[in-house]
């Protein structure tokens, strides 16, 4: 079996699985010849995140477009370096043990972190038909077993995830499958690898309304049997508050590269802590028979800030509808309300100079 | 320009000032072997937002082609397609010559695609699409621009960078303002919306959807929005129509459907959906497939799935029925539906849900 072994040195203690530390990533945008002198635009996708997850854990990332998201998940599965800080898996610095100075290997470490994307159909050769798709994994992990196998593997694993007959879906190409399927199809794989953690991200956006909760269903039964954590990118609020409540997650809420908010998923929807998680719950629509006549957004302003240059003070003081002229000066920290509840607003410190600064004027 | 007395045939929808009409529209490809829109007949009231829902795949987008007799070749559009530019006038869509054609599609009903980056030209700026669209349509320019300016703004751009921009400098959400305020350059009585925020994240989303409510009180202009997602324009919309397998099944006001929907395909999707107020374990999802446009079965075509489906619904095609306050249903046994299939969100009393826990 090529799942790592769960026994380092350190696993007898409450080790996270992934330990995020005040992890940084900033692209630079490409200069055009004009700009070839000047300073290069920075972008700080992620700017100071830190976070653990657990074994078969459940982290639900939500924000806007371009908040973060998915470069964090990409940080915390190896597939993209830091800038600054560090990401550990068990214990062991990822990008350390790729240059070979710890005790495991690096493709062991990215073949447990896992990844599914938005678009399934992206990442499934157009050309090969599933079952060839299936026995890559296979021949990786298991270089030693008969084609029939194999086969029987592949078999029982897309039954698993609801493609039946798994013979007929065996044989066909990505095109012959619907969204949904061929999001199966990604799952399955992921899962040939024995993953310790799976990132899906957006993994269920592009599937109707209709179907999402059963994709969900599935990733959570599979959550439980295969032990595997998942890192889930939504930026549906109740999305996310579905599959951590029912993976006993966290969610985490991201704006302009920081998490502001993290917290049991119950808890942070019906009691938010901060502003931005109120528009977030204000921007998801709700079936009640009275909400037809949507109120005012919680925030003054619709579009997020260019993250080239991002505002000062607390990142979110352009739109929000509670700051004072001290989130303009002073960067909030997250620091914990409740247990496991977690907030980056000055609001949430009763003795903070916040309440004793004067209002904004926009 | 024609008129067409027959309302005989109109479904009793509530629609008493109906600025379209659509009668038995079918969308055939395959020389009519294929069905990919099975004889619809809807009207949408002046002034309304009229939300349509469907599943992908369902025939929305169809629907949507067929209102500006846009339909991609080789399919073949049959029956009628009305507009009613005022109370008194009719006018066939699907006897217009090309360029009468060409100036309804964008002066009368205009229509607006999921996905602005496939809709602009990356390589010309957002301005000269909109100085385009004023030459091509013989409008004065300075004119024009001045409309289009304010449009911008009404949807929280700035005109003057906006204008100034290359599609790609926009973000995904400025764009698809952008392309609403295109849509909406040579002051259309209808607009016409295939999915146009899905490609965005909620927050935007529901930003554009109050958005399209200003602006729909400002220029008083009639709405259709298609979409998979029920309760985002469940949020928006006066009135709802749902599609199945490339009917209609349902249509009435917007609480009617939400609260008191009387097709057991309507139920199912409301029951199916994530809900921020709904208790977790409420969500189920809907077992079964939708048919393929070959193979719709005889009978109603939601039979296989419905758990209230007899032997009447899988041989006899269910016709509308009036439940109603302008609330038409296309099922045998939609009474036994609101009774049997019960809705398990926005429940006061903490109901409890037909088929129990979910998980
Ligand atoms: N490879 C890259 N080069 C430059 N900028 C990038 C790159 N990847 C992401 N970004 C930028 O980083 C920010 C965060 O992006 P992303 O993590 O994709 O956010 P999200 O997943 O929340 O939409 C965005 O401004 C995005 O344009
Ligand atoms: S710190 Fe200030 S600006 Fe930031 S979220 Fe809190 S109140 Fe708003
Ligand atoms: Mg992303």
């Amino acid at each position: 079996m090529s799942r790592l072994e769960n026994r380092g040195p350190n696993s007898v203690t409450d080790e996270p699985l992934i330990s995020v530390e005040d992890v940084k990533v900033h692209f630079e945008k490409e200069r055009s010849l004009f700009e070839m002198f000047s300073e290069p635009d920075v972008v700080k996708a992620v700017d100071g995140v830190s976070v653990d997850i657990g074994e078969n854990d459940v982290l639900a990332l939500v924000g806007e477009s371009g908040c973060g998201k998915t470069t964090l998940g990409k940080t915390i599965i190896g597939l993209q370096k830091p800038s600054a800080g560090t990401i550990s898996y068990r214990g062991r610095d990822i990008w350390e043990t790729k240059a070979g100075n710890t005790d495991l290997s690096f493709a062991d470490i990215r073949s447990s972190l896992q990844i599914i994307h938005q678009d399934p159909g992206s990442s499934l050769n157009p050309n090969r038909r599933i079952v060839e798709t299936l026995s890559e994994p296979i021949r990786l992990t298991h270089p030693a077993i008969t084609a029939g196998e194999r086969r029987a593997r592949i078999h029982s694993l897309l039954e698993r995830v609801g493609m039946t007959p798994a013979r007929d879906f065996a044989s066909r190409y990505p095109h012959q499958l619907s969204g949904g399927e061929k999001q199966r199809v990604a799952l399955a794989r992921a899962l040939l690898m024995n993953p310790d953690v799976i990132l899906a991200d957006e993994a269920i956006s592009a599937l109707d309304v209709s179907l999402r909760v059963e994709m969900m269903d599935l990733m959570l039964d599979l959550q439980e049997e295969f032990n595997t954590s998942f890192v889930f990118i939504s930026h549906d609020l109740s999305n996310a508050r579905y599959f951590a409540e029912h993976g006993d997650g966290r969610v985490g809420v991201m704006y302009l590269g920081n998490l502001v908010e993290v917290g049991p998923p119950e808890q942070l929807i019906t009691d938010p802590q901060h502003p931005y998680t109120e528009v977030l719950r204000w921007a998801t629509p709700n079936l009640a028979l009275d909400a037809t006549n949507a109120s005012e957004p919680p925030m003054r302003k619709i579009d997020i800030p260019d993250p080239v240059n991002p505002p000062s003070g607390c990142r979110f003081h352009t739109r929000c509808p509670k700051a004072r002229e001290a989130c303009t000066q002073l960067q909030p920290e997250l620091r914990e309300v409740s247990d496991s509840h977690q907030v980056a607003c000055f609001r949430s410190d009763p003795d903070h100079e916040y309440w004793e600064s004067s209002e904004l004027e926009d | 320009m024609t008129t067409t007395s027959d309302q005989l045939h109109r479904p009793r929808d509530g629609v008493s000032d109906p600025i379209l009409e659509v009668k038995n529209a079918k969308v055939t490809y395959d020389g009519g072997e294929t069905y990919v829109l099975d004889n619809v007949t809807f009207s949408i009231e002046r002034n309304e937002i009229l939300g349509v829902v469907g599943e992908s795949g369902s025939g929305k987008s169809m629907l949507a082609s067929a209102l500006l007799d846009a339909i991609p070749a080789p399919g073949h559009l049959s029956g009628e397609v009305l507009y009613h530019p005022d109370q008194n006038t009719t006018v066939d869509v699907l006897e217009f010559t090309d360029s009468e054609l060409m100036e309804y599609r964008w002066a009368e009903v205009s229509m607006v695609f999921q996905g602005a980056m496939s809709s602009f030209n990356p390589t010309m700026k957002v301005g000269a699409h909109f100085k385009d669209t004023l030459k091509a349509h013989n409008r004065v320019v300075p004119e024009g621009l001045d409309f289009a300016r304010e449009l911008l703004s009404d949807l929280y751009l700035d005109p003057e960078r906006v204008l100034d921009s290359y599609p790609h400098e926009l973000s995904g959400g400025m764009q698809q303002r952008a392309l609403i305020a295109l849509s909406l350059l040579l002051e259309p009585e209808v607009l016409v919306m295939d999915e146009p925020t899905a490609a965005l994240d909620l927050l935007m989303q529901r930003s554009i959807l109050l958005l399209l409510e200003e602006i729909k009180e400002k220029y008083d202009v009639t709405m259709v929005f298609i979409t998979h997602d029920l309760p985002l324009v469940a949020s928006l919309a006066d009135r709802m129509a749902v599609m199945y397998a490339f009917e209609l099944v349902e249509a009435g006001p917007r609480d009617q459907i939400i609260g008191d929907s009387g097709h057991p395909y309507t139920r199912a999707l409301l029951n199916s959906t994530p809900n921020i107020d709904a208790p977790l374990e409420d969500m189920q999802p809907i077992p079964g497939k939708s048919p393929a446009p070959v193979n719709v079965p005889a009978g109603c075509s939601y039979a296989d799935r419905c758990p209230l489906a007899t032997d009447t619904c899988r041989q006899d095609d269910p016709v509308f029925e009036d439940i109603g306050d302008g609330h038409i249903v296309a099922c045998h046994h939609w009474q036994q539906a609101t009774e049997e299939i019960e809705l398990t969100f926005n429940q006061d009393e903490g109901g409890e849900s037909v088929e129990g826990e979910l998980r």
